[in-house]
């Protein structure tokens, strides 16, 4: 076990390491290229029709015209201790963990990253337990039933799956469900603990999207792999052993199949915790996504850093769970 | 349906344009009374000129709904013109716009003065306050917190964002290039110990207030009806919760006041027990609550509206074309819907200093060719979009009169023309420039829409877009930009602050303020003739022959300088649900739902 | 196979192994392999209509203004008299497909949906051919250096990309186009340098995937007996690596080139339903996409539906094709 702890804690070094240089990159990105172009940042907090005053007072309060170094280091810094934003009578506190101010809303960028949290939180949960569910069960009825119609239409609606845009998924279902039919309501975020049933009727459609677009995947790798432990030994020797055929199928050829899938659920739903973009954008719902595309629409950059740091983290922490899992759910792998 | 947030008229420069119909200070006199209320037929369009559903009903809660928060809540930093119209609801300036439909609501009547402003010379204007007026929290509003609040507007490193007109007019001191004043920095900065150090206005005694402005200004009276003329709380500014934090919950002297906020996302205005409608000209104070909820998601809006969910879609900009679709395929809907011309012009501007559009023939060749019924369809058509305009200045304007310097095949362009005049201008065959746009869904279809048009006569237009929320205040806003990028033309929109010539032309046409940056001339028109003729209209008090000039200034522009190719005049298709009571649009404020009066059934 | 695309890549870091794991092991054995795969690949019907499908869509990528102009259509043209000028949607049912209009037009401007299609097709393309190259091109120079070479190198070079792909991509390359997808690049002009800036961003977040496998791969080269045999001959690096390795990894580089172009396809969609893609007025089925979203489906269902199917027959006629290849190429995965 003591391996297993210095291996934790290598990933975490390196997870550390990562964040780094990922929230350096785009610092960079964000704060070199619009400076050697040319254009401000606090142009855009300072109104709409800013004096050149305004643009300075701003650059002052913010802290715009320190060396990108600086700029970098003080960032680093609030997200520990917090930050003052001063200038003369004008103050504003953002505190830990500070991602930033936001330009265009006037507020520490982590509380507009907690407010729309929970819309992405719901999608992604929601939609991952069907994908999930709906995925694997796919796959392993189409690897019993190998060849069967049910097999070649299964694989059929998975190969769609992967090959249809979400947003084009998405309007469909809007078009038919919402629009023309009125089953379900016109996508709108409810919160959970307002109405858990208003909830899940509003969040269905967007979960369905994401199911049909990565249960497919799931499908397609749960049959493989079930395809391939099948034929593997140990599981002629259970068979041999006079198993059951559902004993088998379930303790043996699911558990080998099932392992990749792990991996790949924990780095998907990484993903989608850090924003689900497009699935946000095409509901209309507001969440980290839809947040970073404001944010990028806006020019407003420090939201566009905490974003893109708080998504790179649920990908690194995914990453590093999916590792740590999977050394413990599957022996060969040595922690080295 | 979501990128729609970002084109709202409000993150246009400086907002909405709307001119004086009757005129300005016709409405002078103490004549405090209510427009008697109208009632409109339940028919289509009845919103513009009558009151719909009228009810004296209190209680309730109206749920107003809309695509982006305010910009802010501080009624000295807030530009978007529906946010002006939520500011009637908690905050009572000097001066406010009448409380009617149709033309009567360009009027502004007195709302915590008594009377309109009187100024023997047009530059000195006294105001005396009604009594009894009190804070949300019970205090006393004197003349000081009037004169607080206009110093606010001063102080531009913390109170940014909204108009600056009382710097331009009560800077102590000369108005530097950029527009600013040294002279004084605002109360934040002030030497005065308590915060009062503005020379230029005094008060008296605590219900008198007197502005002493650096020139003659005949619209002071429209300019106090600006938010910035309500009074501010002074001890509670200079408190951590004031300045920059000052719009999460600004002070109420109307029926309303802050109960939750939270920005991005919901406002809830409970009543205020310290308003009492004695001492109050127009406001209603119907409803018990008003909930407003940002939802970003325009169809689901409108959805919302249809379904009685939600009460009033505040944004005020029009519903979306699968409602629209809705409302005018359906004769019940379309009975309750309006369809008010918001005052904002559309056009395309022609930049003057970028070749070969130094040549007025091939300003003109622009004026001609372009297809002002495709940019309407781009627009959303003549009902979504608005109507094919033929010169800068609204129909509504005091002095507009109907001319068409360009006819041109009912708005399709005329082609032969525009050939003729790009010939004369030694550009036969056309030649190649750039077009500025927004990067948003109506943007980028107007901007292909007068490229495609652009084309018949060999001008090839390549597109530049810019982002929305920075469009005009960073990317079209820098003359030298324009210039070096050789963006000859630019697609704009522009509305007055409030509705006098003054407002409409003087940032978009006077040579004399082409600024650095943040430059709304985009033309660089610099005309001395047009010039001269906006000194002889600004000073000139009798609003009728004011008019006149603008009207003059109009046809010069069109003729002479064919520097801006007016598109279209914006008309919005709007809806309420069918909870609502007294509404009717307001015509100065983009022509959106006066807010104040409405109530729930 | 393609990622999903909502975040992108998600899943495509994990496939290379999932799908091309057979590829990986004994691929590139026996000498005629090209005859072999061709044979296997002739049997797969699927394939063979997919492949079919890819060539018809790269011919009309190619001719795509000859076409138009046959049709006598202008994709740029505007049409207001075909619009309901109230309601902003095509005269006459079904979008406003005509003899004129084969696929209707556009609500709004009235521009020919048939020509925009066709169109749209050239700049899907163009884009997904040229940034599968970049990542190709990356991909294969890192995974062999870092596969052939090994310890410190292989360390860092591996390190590389995991870091690459713990950004968020969609969001990185969104943000990449705003900043400097208006500058204007080595005398491209406008539209140019949006689909140099678009290729560029596009293969650069794609190569880690392609570089993991092809590292994969040299590794299991290197220790053949004929690498082991060149080296002892005296053979240098370069020699090996261009002689006796790459050649070797033809079958798996055509196989994931293949496979990654649909990812593409939908990446550039992606941008441009975001409104980061290519600019107007030229076409995309992203764009037309994100317009349809904008309110305008559900008074006008074709004009989603049009570049969605189009959008549809695209990604699925080169997974399948893909597919075929790989199966054709490893007769493991073949099942």
């Amino acid at each position: 076990m003591p391996n297993v702890i210095q291996y934790i804690i290598r990933r975490l070094i390196l997870v550390v390491v990562l964040m780094w240089i990922v929230s350096m990159v785009t610092f960079a990105i964000f704060f070199l290229i619009p400076s050697a172009t040319g254009t401000s940042p606090a142009v855009l907090f300072a109104g709409k029709a800013p004096t050149p005053d305004t643009v300075k007072s701003v650059e002052i309060k913010f802290g715009l015209k320190d060396s990108i170094p600086v700029q970098y280091a003080h960032f680093v810094e609030g997200i520990f201790v917090g930050r003052h934003f001063d200038n003369g009578a004008d103050k504003s506190y953002c505190p830990p963990p500070c991602l930033g101010f936001s330009f265009v809303n006037n507020q520490p960028v982590w509380n507009e990253i907690t407010s729309d949290l929970p819309v992405t939180l719901s999608l992604a949960a929601g939609a991952s337990i069907m994908w999930l569910v709906s995925g694997t069960a796919i796959g392993v009825l189409s690897a019993l039933k190998r060849r069967s119609f049910f097999d070649r239409a299964a694989m059929g609606l998975a190969l769609a799956g992967v090959s249809l845009p979400i947003y084009f998924t998405g309007l469909v279902l809007l078009d038919l469900i919402s629009y023309n039919w009125q089953i379900l309501p016109n996508v709108h975020y409810v919160g959970f603990t307002d109405n858990p049933l208003s909830w899940a009727r509003n969040m269905l459609l967007p979960w369905i999207s994401l199911t049909f677009l990565y249960a497919a995947l799931y499908a397609r790798l749960t049959r493989a792999g079930m395809l391939e432990t099948m034929s593997e030994d140990y599981i002629r020797t259970a068979r041999a052993k006079g198993l059951s055929e559902s004993r088998v199928i379930t303790r043996h050829a699911l558990r080998a199949a099932l392992t990749p899938i792990v991996t790949i659920f924990g780095l998907d739903l990484g993903q989608l915790l850090g924003g689900a973009i497009l699935t946000e954008y095409t509901f209309g719902l507001i969440g980290i996504g839809h947040l970073s595309i404001d944010a990028i629409s806006r020019q407003d950059l420090p939201v566009i850093m905490g974003v893109t740091l708080f998504a790179a983290f649920f990908i690194v922490f995914a990453n590093l769970v999916v590792d740590v899992l999977y050394a413990f759910v599957d022996p060969r792998v040595r922690y080295s | 349906m979501r990128r729609n947030r970002l084109v709202r008229y409000g993150t246009a420069t400086a907002v909405l344009a709307l001119l004086v119909a009757g005129c300005g200070s016709s409405s002078s006199g103490g004549n405090n009374a209510t427009p008697k209320p109208k009632a409109a037929d339940n028919v289509f369009n009845a919103g513009t000129t009558g009151i719909r559903n009228v009810s004296a009903k209190k209680g309730g809660t109206l749920n107003f709904i809309a695509d982006g928060d305010c910009d802010y809540w501080d009624p000295a930093r807030t530009y978007y013109g529906f946010c002006w119209d939520m500011q009637r609801l908690f905050s009572r300036g000097l001066m406010a716009y009448a409380a009617a439909p149709g033309d009567a609501g360009l009027n502004v009547v007195p709302d915590l003065a008594t009377a309109q402003g009187s100024s023997p010379d047009g530059k000195n204007w006294t105001y005396h306050l009604k009594s009894g007026i009190k804070f949300e929290d019970g205090s006393p509003v004197t003349s000081k917190n009037i004169k607080y609040g206009i110093e606010r507007v001063f102080a531009q490193s913390v109170i940014n964002g909204g108009p600056t007109y009382v710097i331009t007019f009560l800077c102590p001191g000369p108005i530097n290039n950029s527009g600013g004043c040294d002279a004084y920095k605002g109360p934040y900065a002030d030497t005065d110990p308590n915060h009062l150090g503005l020379s230029t206005i005094d008060t008296p005694d605590d219900n008198t207030i007197v502005f002493h402005l650096n020139k003659v200004v005949g619209d002071w009276n429209y300019i106090m009806a600006l938010p910035a003329s309500t009074p501010v709380p002074i001890a509670y500014d200079q408190s951590p919760k004031g300045g920059a934090h000052y719009t999460d919950h600004p002070y109420s002297t109307g029926p309303y006041k802050f109960d939750t906020y939270t920005a991005g996302k919901s406002l809830t205005l409970v009543r205020n027990p310290m308003w009492s409608s004695g001492n109050d000209p127009f406001r209603k104070a119907l409803p018990d609550k008003i909930v407003f909820t940002v939802d970003a998601n325009d169809d689901d809006i409108d959805q919302r509206i249809f379904t009685n969910i939600a009460d009033v879609n505040i944004a005020g900009t029009g519903v979306q074309p699968t409602a629209q679709t809705k409302i005018l395929t359906n004769p019940t809907l379309k009975a309750r819907a309006d369809n008010p011309v918001t005052g904002a012009t559309r056009y395309l501007a022609i930049e003057s200093k970028v070749a070969p559009f130094d040549n007025v023939h091939c300003r003109r060749a622009v004026q001609y060719a372009v297809s002002k019924v495709d940019w309407q369809t781009a627009r959303g058509g003549p009902i979504g979009g608005g109507q094919v305009a033929t010169s800068m200045l609204n129909p509504t304007v005091k002095g507009y009169t109907q001319f068409d310097a360009y006819p041109d095949n009912n708005g399709n362009g005329d082609v032969a023309k525009a050939k003729q005049e790009l010939a004369a201008c030694g550009k036969p065959n056309g030649f190649t420039t750039h077009l500025a746009s927004q990067n948003s869904g109506k943007g980028t279809r107007v901007a292909t829409a007068v490229q495609a048009a652009l084309k018949r006569v060999g001008i090839n237009a390549i597109i530049d877009l810019g982002n929305a929320a920075t469009y005009y205040s960073q990317f079209i806003g820098a003359p030298a930009v324009n210039r070096s990028k050789g963006r000859g033309l630019m697609v704009a929109g522009w509305g007055a602050d409030w509705p006098t010539g003054y407002g409409f032309f003087s940032s978009l046409i006077d040579g004399r303020k082409i600024l650095p940056q943040g430059n709304s001339n985009y033309s660089e028109t610099n005309d001395p003739k047009i010039n001269q003729m906006i000194d002889q209209a600004v000073a000139t008090t009798d609003a009728n022959k004011a008019g006149q000039i603008w009207g003059e200034v109009d046809k010069q522009l069109m003729t002479v300088d064919a520097t801006l190719v007016p598109m279209t005049w914006d008309k919005a298709l709007v809806i309420n649900s069918q909870n609502v009571t007294n509404a009717y649009i307001l015509s100065s404020l983009l022509g959106i739902y006066d807010f104040q009066a409405l109530g729930h059934v | 196979m393609t990622a999903p695309l909502d975040v992108q890549g998600s899943a495509t870091e994990a496939q290379p192994e999932a799908v091309l794991g057979g590829v990986e092991a004994k691929a590139i054995e026996g000498r005629s392999l090209g005859q072999i795969a061709w044979m296997r690949l002739k049997r797969d019907k699927l394939a063979i209509v997919g492949g079919i499908v890819v060539i018809l869509l790269l011919l009309i990528a190619i001719f795509a203004g000859v076409i138009s102009s046959l049709a006598g259509q202008d994709p740029y043209a505007y049409h207001s008299n075909l619009i309901d000028p109230n309601l902003s949607t095509p005269k006459g049912g079904f979008g406003g497909m005509s003899l004129d209009h084969l696929l209707g037009v556009e609500p709004i401007s009235g521009r020919d949906i048939f020509s925009r299609i066709l169109y749209g097709a050239r700049v899907s393309m163009i884009i997904a051919f040229l940034a599968t190259g970049v990542s190709v091109i990356i991909g294969v120079s890192v995974g062999v250096v870092a596969g052939y070479f090994g310890g410190v190198v292989d360390q860092l070079l591996s390190r590389l990309m995991d870091l690459l792909l713990a950004f968020p991509l969609l969001l990185f390359a969104i943000a990449l186009v705003y900043v400097i997808g208006d500058s204007s690049l080595v005398g491209l002009s406008d539209n140019n340098t949006r689909i140099f800036v678009l290729v560029i961003i596009i293969g650069f977040f794609n190569w880690p995937y392609i570089g993991r496998i092809i590292r994969g791969q040299t590794l299991s080269l290197r220790e053949k007996e004929y690498i082991e045999a060149a080296r002892s001959l005296g053979a240098s690096s370069p020699r090996i690596l261009f002689r006796e390795i790459l050649p070797n990894l033809v079958g798996p580089i055509l196989v994931y080139s293949t496979l990654i172009i649909p990812t593409n396809i939908l990446f550039e969609a992606a941008l441009s339903f975001l409104g980061v893609g290519v600019r107007p007025p030229q076409a995309s089925w992203g764009a037309m996409l994100s317009d349809a979203a904008q309110g305008l489906f559900q008074i006008d269902p074709e004009y989603m539906i049009v570049p969605g199917a189009a959008l549809f027959i695209t990604v699925i006629a080169f997974n399948l094709f893909g597919d075929g290849l790989r199966d054709a190429l490893d007769p493991r995965s073949n099942r």
